[in-house]
């Protein structure tokens, strides 16, 4: 597992408008990267990697979004050190984007299409669900 | 396929201890059985069912009490202690750093499983049930508590709580089937509690065990397969020996009213059944189905006792006269009347009485009362138990915990964060934001970013204060009511744009604050949109009367003028400036990304080192609101505390044409209302918070905050009256107070506008 911020863009706004939002990436001279769209509610989305949108509706909500923190576990470490403390039952489609609490923690969790998870904490959260999940130095 | 979670397979024939004796049992033997095998009784008499409807051989193993002994296999090795005939077991001694660990060794285990169909009970219909489901294709798991698997609890999800003798299932089933079966009709009568008495099940696996039962009689339906002699007639009573055993069993016949006396070493009674149907009646909304005996709500009652000395419940040794005297009392009811006797309150949660109490009642109203409603545990637990895999509350770290640490800083869990108490010396804390300057983390505030084409509407029918007026680059100190006009949280509007806010929440109740907010916005179906910030932006109050040099010296020349805010680079770091004051001196709040916090605290606290600056913990700035009388909602304010009370009644505009609680103030304004928070000063050290307010030998209200203050040179503290006509003076731990108006310092409010 390995820790790294998650910087994006967020935005609440009509949920037709972001289903038709366009997503600008780190832009031109940067290597190529697709931003992780992850629909967090009907009227809100983050967009992992985002560094601007493109939305049509003018009382959006649109902010740089700095809090969250993505915690990367290869499938295995994913099964042995965090489903045990996920209450909720685990989407079994891939990839699979799940919310709920791990260990009593508020988090979000991507799955990819390998299985490898990331889950995603608020920063201020951090340090407290690492403290709850026996996981190897 | 059916799943079976455990594993199976009996030990071999043994020997356990019991009360320190060696006692051998056979294999497939439970403890209950070892016991009686043994010549002894589980727990020293009682009616024994053997299938874990009762609370009558219930023991402690290997020190864990309130253990079902029919329930539980007798394994080499383990060691039972009977529950004492009368009283309460003496629970194991427990020691340690940390009461929520087990004494008996690490915490235990939760296996989760979801499932498509879990079948609780392992009898034919159970099997049945089971056998159908697979047949279509489902998963299915049955849990038997006879295989160890008792089912203590099922929750909304659904969600089924298994105890088993290794760990604790969480299955989470998408279907549940209930076939629990039936269980035996317990006697209540006169000697009910004797040693040597049987129902008809029991004595049939005692049998099967190879147990002799002596000299057996039964009454009512004999067992079959079981050698005893028939007795007819009504029981009446069971007469015992010396030892606590049954002697002889007394039986009537109605018709020509005599009694007839059968000697006997063993009573059997074949009373009927009732349908085991605890966790159906504990299921409330969950969805699930119940199938066999279980499900036969028109199993004919028993008898209704009669006699007074009768035990009903055997748990709690309720008699029939115990009933009687309840029913005196008015508690009419089966609801209130096992609340008021206790039947049905015991260890077997009205496993065995239940059946008796509803056909008591029943013979004293003519109409059959619907059992009451169940609640988990229906089997006993262990805390490690009942706690296993549970989670205390996440509490918060603000991107400047380590700063704070690193300063020497005290941290509390306060409002669901981690926050500085103080960082070693809160006086020389409170005279830097009174004479020099300050940095309080405020990261904790609520924040929430509210748009739309709807938001001024939305914010006129939220807050009692008036919204539309407050220009861009304004803000405006609002109180949050809710319907009864109650003082939920307060907090800042801050119009951003013609349809954009921010606003600002107080730390602990900020999730109820946003949870509120949205539940409106479906309720009136406006359009507006909303973002929860509170993780997402930290905050750095800079304070006192220097503070407008630090800023300049971070470049910030231009400031926002009271109540105003601007965005803005302090330091180089992208700010939210708002100009506000907590603390009673000129502050400004820098609200800004939760990444460059560490970055502009520690730009400011180098920018300030000449300036004298340090930080400021709770203790100080709890010190410093209280001289400027600055009520914290759910500290000083009361579940049902308005702005009349609070005497915040500035706060509210009753000309709006609505906002939410405004009809229940407009109505409570025309009511006495005695009820009002002061403030109070006293020479010498504060009062312990808490404090009651006396008036002539009276407590008239209690004391919500208190603080020594250094500034004024006496206590200062804000307090609830309840009683009119309202003092002058009262008496709060013995010494004199003046009831005094707020703010006690700089009342003009001066220094904060500065």
């Amino acid at each position: 597992m390995h820790a790294l911020r998650a910087p994006g863009v967020r935005v609440v706004a009509n949920p037709e408008s972001i289903d038709g939002a366009v997503w600008h990436d780190a832009g031109p001279g940067r290597e190529e990267f697709e931003p992780l769209v992850l629909r967090f509610a009907r009227d809100e989305v983050f967009a992992i990697g985002a560094t601007g949108v493109e939305i049509d509706d003018a009382d959006a909500i649109v902010v740089a979004e700095v809090g969250y923190v993505a915690l990367m576990f290869p499938a295995d470490e994913f099964v042995d050190f965090v489903v045990p403390h996920i209450e909720w039952p685990a989407p079994r489609s891939r990839p699979a984007f799940a919310q709920g609490s791990i260990a009593g923690v508020p988090a979000k969790v991507y799955l990819d299409v390998t299985g490898a998870a990331t889950v995603l904490v608020q920063g201020v959260y951090l340090d407290e669900l690492i403290d709850r999940l026996p996981m190897p130095q | 396929m059916t799943e079976r979670l455990l594993p199976g397979g009996q030990p071999e024939a043994g020997r356990i201890v019991v009360d320190g004796r060696p006692v051998s049992f056979a294999a497939g033997d439970s403890i209950a059985v070892a016991i009686v095998r043994a010549g002894e009784s589980p727990a020293g008499g009682g009616t024994l069912c053997l299938t874990g409807d009762c609370g009558n051989c219930l023991v402690q193993v290997d020190g864990v009490a309130y253990v079902r002994s029919c329930q539980q296999r007798a394994y080499p090795g383990i060691s039972v202690t009977r529950h004492p005939r009368e009283g309460l077991p003496v629970l194991p001694h427990i020691s340690g750093p940390d009461l929520t660990l087990s004494p008996f060794g690490p915490g235990i285990e939760v296996l989760r499983a979801e499932v498509d169909v879990a079948v609780i009970g392992g009898g034919a219909t159970g099997r049945e049930a089971a056998a159908t489901a697979e047949g279509e294709g489902k998963r299915v798991l049955v849990l038997d508590a006879e295989g160890g698997d008792e089912v203590v609890g099922i929750y909304p999800g659904p969600m089924v709580i298994v105890r088993t003798p290794t760990l604790m299932l969480h299955v989470f089933p998408h279907e549940i089937v209930v076939a629990t079966g039936a269980a035996e009709i317990h006697p209540a009568v006169p000697g009910n509690g004797l040693d040597g008495i049987l129902t008809a099940r029991a004595a049939q696996r005692l049998h099967a065990a190879g147990i002799e039962l002596g000299a057996a009689v039964a009454v009512g339906t004999p067992p079959e397969g079981v050698p005893c002699i028939p007795v007819a007639g009504r029981l009446v009573r069971v007469e015992g020996d010396e030892r606590g055993r049954v002697r002889a069993v007394v039986t009537a016949d109605d018709w020509i009213e005599a009694e007839t006396t059968t000697p006997c070493d063993t009573l059997i009674v074949g009373l009927g059944f009732a349908p085991r149907d605890v966790l159906v009646r504990m299921a409330g909304e969950v969805p699930l189905s119940v199938v066999g005996p279980a499900a036969d709500a028109a199993m004919p009652l028993p008898p209704a006792p009669t006699d007074p000395t009768a035990v009903v419940c055997t748990c709690n040794g309720t008699t029939v006269a115990d009933l009687e005297t309840a029913w005196e009392r008015g508690f009419q009811e089966l609801e209130l009347l096992k609340r008021s006797s206790l039947a049905c309150l015991g260890t077997c949660q009205g496993g065995a009485c239940l059946p008796q109490v509803r056909a008591w009642i029943a013979a004293r109203t003519g109409h059959v009362p619907a059992p009451f409603t169940a609640r988990p545990a229906s089997r006993q637990l262990t805390l490690a138990e009942a706690g296993a895999d549970v989670t205390v509350d996440a509490f918060r770290r603000t991107p400047l915990h380590d700063e704070h640490l690193a300063l020497g800083g005290r941290l509390d869990r306060f409002g669901g964060w981690w926050r500085p108490w103080h960082y070693g010396d809160p006086i020389a804390e409170y005279w830097a934001v009174r004479e020099g300057v300050s940095l309080g983390d405020v990261s904790t505030l609520g924040k929430l970013v509210v748009s739309g084409p709807d938001v001024v509407e939305f914010l006129e029918r939220l807050y009692p204060c008036r919204v539309a007026d407050i220009l861009p680059g304004r803000s405006r100190y609002a109180l949050l009511l809710n319907e009864r006009g109650h003082i939920m949280d307060d907090g800042m509007i801050l119009r951003e744009a013609k349809n954009l806010f921010a606003l600002t929440f107080t730390s602990g109740g900020a999730a109820n604050a946003e949870m509120w907010i949205r539940d409106w916005i479906d309720q009136w179906g406006l359009n507006v949109h909303v973002l929860d910030r509170t993780m997402s932006l930290a905050a750095i109050n800079v304070t006192g009367p220097l503070g407008a040099e630090l800023l300049t010296r971070a470049g910030l020349a231009e400031r926002p003028a009271f109540l105003g805010h601007t965005h803005a680079d302090v330091a180089g770091v992208p700010c939210h400036v708002m100009r506000l004051s907590f603390t009673g001196e000129a502050s400004w709040e820098l609200h800004h990304p939760v990444d460059r916090s560490v970055e502009l605290w520690r730009a400011l606290m180098s920018l300030g080192a000449d300036l004298g600056i340090r930080p400021h913990g709770l203790k100080a700035l709890f010190g410093l609101r209280l001289e400027k009388g600055h009520v914290i909602v759910g500290m000083d304010t009361e579940l049902d505390t308005t702005p009349r009370r609070a005497r915040m009644a500035w706060a509210v505009r009753m000309d709006k044409p609505t906002f939410i609680g405004k009809a229940a103030l407009a109505r409570t304004a025309k009511q006495p209302d005695h009820r009002r928070l002061h403030g109070f000063t006293m020479d010498g050290q504060a009062p312990v918070e808490g404090s009651p307010i006396m008036v002539d030998g009276d407590i008239v209200g209690h004391v919500t905050g208190s603080w020594t203050s250094p500034v004024l040179g006496k206590a200062v503290m804000l307090g609830w009256l309840k009683r009119l006509p309202y003092p002058e003076t009262v008496t709060i731990e013995g010494r004199e107070a003046i009831v005094s108006p707020t703010p006690f310092y700089d009342p003009e409010g001066e220094r904060a506008r500065a």
